[in-house]
């Protein structure tokens, strides 16, 4: 019997890329074929892991301006945004961000399309926000995959997506809700236009996906899962208790100086933008006993002067890098909350968009970390979070824990078997 | 001749590093035992700098020597390996490697006086003049007019190491095809015994650093056997700065033993006279090995690219 062939298609993030790595590790090893369709910007990323990639062309020429300018850009705009709390993000950050998530499920469609009749695949994995035409008239199952906060799927019960709120601030969450739909409404009549054209029903308001018919799969921990009015169907929504890829061995550096607790800070690759928070963060880091790895992404040219007990990279694998720290400090990502959950370290949670609130929030109401602003802490909040963290004894018993738990429910293996289980 | 025992000093030192790195790879237990034979293929050196690393090892208490037996690993657990190799490290802490590693990770700029070096390491002007003559020697550091002195780009960002990869992509398939290139067929062969270790290794095991070593070894060999002497030089220049401050980058194991392949499949073509073959099978390595991860990506905008598309 022929392999099936399984396409995986997360989209251009870190986490979703990375996410969808674990599952396609152990779909090969339970003997189907996984490819990866793949956005301009990711080629390589999951060539590196030994998987096929088919690549969507590069957008039109007008839009691929000169990266250095498009990118400056961005930070000039966004940037200062990131320091607004979430409903004040709505109208600043979210819904352009929105209105570029529709532009991209536009453009991508035609070279979407036909990749999809080039790979014929027996499933298609997607990983992403919205959804693509071309995916639910491919003509075989397709399965959605939730790697942001489970908030992604509403509910009664669970706050609403990306607000940073707890379920029982009630009214606060019925502001958010309906400003989260006002900020949305453009691209999203847009998006349903699109739909339209290409034969799919429109969604409610506020909604860009669809569950799939078929499987769903959420990177939702059960030690931070809500508690939900509507129960999910269990024949179609399958939890995954961490997501975590294998990845090489790491070995911290030598420091110049300084012994203590391993502390590994990243903020993923959008959050190493900001430059001037970590080189604020690295004068702390600077009078602490402990030892930092911080990932600085592609910035790492940005910083001269580093601290002794500090040591600075533009890339970590990340899952061996965790399971040998003591705390990690990161922004609210959902795989990097998740996989301090599945090592059992604690998270100080510094979010400046989309689920991190979401999950800063859970971190906190779950006593599995803490949450600091990102815009508001002086060198002694930043100092005792950090200390607080690492000596919070109870804390650390309830990770362990959740960690031997997650451990014995591999996520990735619980997915693969889901999705060939489709077949 | 003091210089001569430092330097053979500095190589069992690294050859000890180089056995613990191994000890990881294959995962051997205390009590097992390290045939020297098997170790010198590995490390791609004869008996004799071997047992000289294992001594040093035994002083360490990593392994003991059985009369008539040779050498067995008392600890195997990763932590106490890796205190060890802090621990040899810390020996191998000359001036001169704690200088370039703090300009390496950025804790120093790229021009620095006597003086500011006296102060920071609180070291004589002497050792640091001393420390200073050393990397100036390897081609890492010179003096400018005045008295300062100017470390050379190294790689220290995601940028360097691209620049380094475009430069690389034109000479290092030129070197093959230069006339004259002739390979050198035994320590073809040792490096072929690393590769192939390394590849025997379970999933996971192949370190960054262990990756890194064979690695400039292998381009190494590959701009020595190159008779344009211009090639040859500015290559090996480049490969001992590679060397001495490039930082292990994390690739997925899939990678590291494509790589390894890649690398024997270059020496298969050149053992067969095919420098043409592998030319361009260097540069399809180089270009695999180009990392071009996005530096920033967010959904719903064009990820961040380093340098054009290619």
């Amino acid at each position: 019997m022929t392999a099936p062939t399984i396409a995986l298609f997360p989209e251009a993030s870190f986490g979703a890329a990375l996410n969808c790595v674990g599952i396609a590790q152990q779909l090969q090893r339970m003997g189907a074929r996984p490819v990866f369709i793949c956005h301009p910007g990711f080629t390589g990323v999951f060539a590196e892991y030994g998987f096929r990639e088919y690549h969507l062309p590069d957008p039109p020429s007008e839009q691929s301006e000169d990266a250095e300018d498009y990118w400056q850009g961005f930070i000039n705009t966004h940037l200062p945004h990131f320091d607004l709390d979430p409903l004040a993000q709505l109208p600043a950050y979210v819904a352009p961000t929105w209105e570029a998530i529709v532009d991209t499920a536009e453009t991508a469609e035609p070279g979407l399309r036909a990749l999809l009749d080039r790979i014929r695949p027996d499933a298609i994995l997607l990983d992403n926000v919205i959804m693509f035409p071309a995916i639910a008239n491919a003509g075989c199952p397709w399965v959605r995959i939730v790697s942001c906060a489970e908030t992604e799927i509403p509910d009664p019960a669970v706050p609403p997506y990306l607000s940073g709120l707890a379920p029982e601030e009630t009214a606060a969450c019925a502001t958010f809700d309906r400003a989260y739909r006002a900020a949305t409404a453009s691209a999203h009549m847009r998006y349903n236009q699109f739909r339209a054209r290409n034969g799919l029903t429109t969604l409610p308001d506020g909604e860009f996906l669809e569950p799939s018919p078929s499987l769903n799969l959420l990177l939702a921990p059960s030690a931070v899962r809500y508690d939900r009015d509507v129960p999910l169907r269990e024949d179609s929504f399958v939890f995954l208790e961490g997501c975590v890829r294998e990845e090489t061995r790491f070995d911290p550096p030598p420091f110049a100086v300084g012994e203590g607790p391993l502390i590994y800070m990243s903020f993923g690759s959008l959050g190493a933008i900001d430059t001037a928070l970590t080189r604020r963060m690295l004068n702390v880091f600077a009078g602490m006993d402990a030892r930092f790895l911080v990932n600085a992404g592609g910035f790492l040219e940005a910083y001269d002067a580093v601290p002794d007990n500090v040591s600075l990279a533009s890339w970590f694998p990340q899952p061996s890098v965790v399971a040998q720290s003591a705390l990690f400090i990161h922004h609210g990502g959902n795989n990097s909350f998740c996989e301090a959950l599945y090592y059992g370290v604690p998270s100080l949670v510094m979010p400046y968009c989309w689920d991190g609130h979401d999950n800063a929030q859970r971190a906190e109401a779950t006593g599995t970390g803490r949450r600091l602003d990102r815009a508001n802490w002086d060198e002694d909040d930043l100092r005792y979070a950090i200390l607080g963290l690492l000596n919070d004894h109870p804390m650390h018993a309830r990770l362990s824990g959740i960690s031997r738990q997650m451990q014995d429910t591999p996520g990735t293996h619980v997915a693969a078997r889901a999705v060939l289980s489709l077949l | 001749m003091a210089e001569v025992r430092r330097n053979a000093r500095q190589n069992h030192i690294a050859l000890a590093k180089q056995v613990l790195d191994a000890v990881l790879e294959h995962g051997l237990r205390a009590g097992d035992h390290l045939p020297e034979q098997r170790f010198s293929k590995v490390c791609g050196v004869s008996r004799t700098p071997m047992r000289a690393a294992f001594k040093l090892l035994e002083s360490k208490e990593i392994l003991e020597w059985r009369e008539e037996e040779g050498f067995f690993l008392t600890v195997a657990e990763p932590d106490a390996l890796a205190e060890a190799a802090r621990g040899l490290e810390d020996m191998d802490g000359s001036l001169a490697a704690r200088i370039l590693s703090d300009r390496a990770d950025r804790r120093i700029g790229d021009v620095q006086s006597v003086s500011g070096l006296v102060r920071r390491y609180n070291a004589s002007r002497h050792m640091v003049l001393n420390a200073l003559k050393i990397l100036s020697r390897d081609g890492v550091l010179t003096q400018l007019p005045g008295r300062a002195w100017a470390f050379q780009p190294m790689f220290d960002s995601p940028k360097a190491i691209d620049d380094s990869f475009a430069m690389r992509l034109t000479l290092e398939p030129q070197a093959i095809t230069a006339p004259g290139f002739a390979l050198d067929p035994k320590r073809a062969g040792l490096m072929r015994g690393q590769m192939d270790e390394l590849l025997r290794s379970r999933e996971g095991a192949i370190t960054a650093a262990g990756f890194l070593r064979v690695d400039t070894d292998f381009h190494g060999l590959i701009a020595e056997c190159c008779r344009n002497r211009f090639l040859r030089g500015t290559l090996l220049t480049h490969h001992r700065l590679r060397q001495a401050t490039q930082k292990d980058t994390a690739i997925p194991d899939f990678r590291l033993r494509q790589a390894l392949e890649e690398h024997l499949d270059i020496l298969d073509s050149l053992e067969r006279g095919q420098f043409d073959l592998a030319a361009d099978q260097m540069t399809l390595h180089l270009r695999r090995s180009r990392n071009r991860r996005s530096e920033a990506a967010t959904r719903g905008f064009a990820p961040m690219m380093r340098g054009p598309r290619r």
